[in-house]
């Protein structure tokens, strides 16, 4: 698929002559004015309805899209290394949505996927990606990710991320980071060969904390590939892009048939707001990121500052909004990242899994980047069973009802919610799997059986 | 007079006036010879509302980044107003930054801000910040604490490289280091030799006065949290 050099040479050109913006007044100005003017022009404000964490009202998806493609044209991106803002007027951004595929693969051979932009209460199975960047050490990757990828729900392969390469610790910036983004790459096809899964389609660079991981691997011999794999670009809040990614951006443009993830994320509590800010600034972003790095996938999802996850009330319902808005609104392939705050071997993730990906099927979402287990605060901690699990759950509710699903929402949230920003810490892929056999101990398959059963009799189509 | 002063120093620190009103109203105070222990203690307060509405959801974070640059310049006119005995209301004085290889900076734009809020003097040096850099501001600063965030694993050994600089260059003892973030952990906290531990801003804030509390010197032998 590839850049167009004419789009890529116009955000550069822009970055270094758009209107000039200091980082604090764009955070404490720009974001929360422009975000609180048009919440107020589209009757957006105190609509966040936490009893109803998974919305219905399409009127309402369809207002914060609108609102979002405003404050989209009016906002901009800010890039943090020139102080400048990259603006879109309004045709460029509908020209940019339109320009993005409404469905594309990664992968080759049996293992190819099919990513196809899924309306709302749609049937067709969406993508299911995996694992999380969650920190792992060397020993572990390998075990790790073949594990992953013999979970016959999971699609295609993102992280983990690697802690050392070849024995040394990674620092990002450093020529340590180039080695460690083919390094990781060699490791994945080396994995997805043990699992028997070859062909699977990657997404680059897990360990990349700049874009030196993605100049090392991405389209280099041996690396990732481009065509068949995807690479990341991820924009910090809010609606914020700099030249480290725009070199990953330039990047694939070198590379001829590289293919682009656009993410980002709005904290609520944050820069925007509140949920209904959060939300706003989501679709304005996703907009923004389609456009400027002409992404295939992607999009920008709300996170609550509270307890660093998606999976409580406030969360969940701005989430479910984005996702219709874009889904209602455009013919992207939408990706979410679901954002736990549970550990493996522990209830809480399994809950959490549950009800997040059970949201984002039934509201129009292509893809899902996850688990991530333990909020990634820990290293090994991420285990190929929760994958398993919020797998299942993301495509077996495909095709269900917003009002159903939102029934269930209620049922299983009071078996967690209390639990959210007091993870207990769980244990490590080590600990709770054998990692010759890759099997789980059998107290964590237990509490997999357990809550599965659960989630059965509230009414979710596992069986 | 003083106390109309007063109150009309605390509205402009809650409200909606500008750094610049908030400057005027504290050179007031101190042109009108109010003590400028009290007009602290009083601007203190007011920030600490603004952080408790934070806290509760009322206000959100760009909110509490204005009210704490309108305390920064307040304190600026104020502090050298101050009684060499009212050194307690000064607070202590912190050098935070993200480190080298990472951009994020919400969390430490909550931490430097409540840092503020709490009475603290703050010089933020901004994100991917190399070691030596943290070093070089402390020095300038006359800091008491760095404060280092990370929130990417591969920016971890940004943080151990400051305190193995400090070592190095024979300052290990004129700084207290304390790290956070979201891959940073009590566990990684202990084996790199930081003096304390927070896992939020709230603790952050709770460790830094626990910090200066103490009276101890840096390296601590164990290490501190909130």
């Amino acid at each position: 698929m590839g850049v167009d050099r004419q789009r890529l040479m116009t955000v550069l050109d822009r970055a270094h002559t758009g209107p000039v913006c200091e980082t604090f007044d764009w955070d404490t100005r720009v974001i929360p004015q422009t975000i609180k003017k048009y919440l107020d022009r589209y009757g957006l404000q105190k609509t966040c309805d936490p009893a109803n964490p998974i919305n219905q009202d399409d009127g309402l998806a369809d207002r914060f899209f609108q609102a979002g493609l405003d404050a989209a044209v009016e906002i901009g991106l800010l890039c943090l290394d020139t102080h400048r803002v990259i603006k879109f007027s309004r045709e460029e951004i509908l020209a940019g949505l339109d320009a993005a595929p409404a469905q594309f693969t990664l992968g080759e051979g049996k293992e190819q996927v099919t990513f196809k932009h899924r309306n709302l209460d749609d049937p067709t199975p969406p993508v299911w990606v995996s694992p999380l960047s969650i920190a792992v050490t060397e020993d572990v990757f390998l075990p790790l990710v073949e594990g992953i990828a013999r979970v016959p729900e999971v699609d295609c392969i993102e992280g983990p991320s690697l802690e050392t390469v070849y024995g040394h610790k990674v620092r990002a910036g450093s020529p340590l980071e180039l080695l460690v983004g083919k390094y990781q790459a060699e490791l994945n096809y080396e994995a997805l060969k043990r699992a028997g899964r070859e062909g699977m389609g990657l997404y680059a660079v897990g360990t990349s904390p700049t874009h030196y991981g993605v100049l090392g691997g991405y389209g280099v011999p041996g690396g990732y590939k481009p065509g068949r794999d995807i690479v990341l670009l991820l924009s910090p809040v809010e609606m914020k892009t700099s030249y480290e990614l725009l070199h990953r951006l330039a990047h694939v443009y070198n590379c001829g048939d590289g293919l682009v993830y656009g993410g980002s994320w709005s904290m609520i509590g944050g820069y925007a707001g509140g949920p209904e800010g959060a939300t706003l600034s989501c679709i304005a972003c996703t907009l923004l990121l389609y456009t400027a790095y002409q992404a295939v996938n992607g999009a920008s999802f709300p996170y609550d500052m509270k307890y660093m996850g998606n999976c409580g009330r406030k969360a969940l319902w701005a989430l479910g909004v984005v996702f219709q808005a874009l889904s209602r609104n455009t013919h992207i392939c939408a990706n979410s990242v679901l954002n736990q705050t549970g550990s493996p071997a522990t209830e809480l993730l399994l809950w959490e899994s549950a009800v997040g990906m059970m949201n984002l099927a039934v509201s129009g979402a292509t893809s899902c980047t996850g688990t991530r287990s333990a909020g990634g605060k820990y290293t090994n901690f991420v285990t190929p069973l929760e994958i398993k699990f919020a797998g299942e759950v993301f495509k077996k509710c495909a095709g269900m009802s917003r009002a159903k699903a939102n029934d269930i929402a209620n049922k299983l949230l009071p078996r967690y919610e209390e639990q959210l920003g007091k993870a207990p810490k769980g244990q490590g892929f080590p600990e709770c799997y054998d990692m010759k056999t890759l099997t789980p101990s059998d107290e964590w398959r237990k509490m997999y059986d357990y809550v599965k059963n659960e989630v059965i009799k509230a009414g979710m189509p596992l069986d | 007079m003083s106390e109309v002063l007063l109150q009309k120093l605390r509205a402009a620190l809650v409200g909606e006036a500008s750094e610049e009103e908030v400057v005027e109203i504290a050179e007031q105070l101190v042109n009108a010879g109010v003590d400028a222990l009290r007009a602290v203690e009083v601007a203190s307060a007011a920030i600490r509302e603004i952080g408790d509405a934070f806290e509760c959801g009322d206000l959100y974070l760009p909110d509490l980044m204005i009210a704490g640059r309108k305390m920064e310049r307040c304190m600026a006119v104020l502090r050298p107003h101050l009684k060499v005995g009212d050194k307690s209301a000064a607070g202590g004085r912190v050098v935070l930054g993200t480190v080298s290889g990472d951009i994020h900076d919400i969390g430490k734009n909550l931490v430097g801000t409540m840092l503020t809020v709490g009475g603290f003097n703050v010089t933020d040096v901004g994100v991917n910040v190399p070691p030596l850099e943290f070093i070089k501001a402390a020095k300038e600063q006359r800091a008491d604490v760095i404060a280092l965030s990370a929130l990417m694993t591969a920016s971890l050994p940004y943080q151990r490289e400051v305190i193995t600089l400090l070592n190095e260059l024979g300052l290990r003892e004129k700084f207290f280091v304390i790290v956070g973030g979201g891959p940073v952990t009590m566990d990684f906290a202990q084996s790199i030799g930081a003096d304390g531990w927070a896992e939020n801003a709230a603790s952050a804030l709770k460790l830094c006065d626990k910090l200066m509390a103490a009276g101890a010197k840096a390296p601590l032998p164990q290490l501190m949290t909130a």
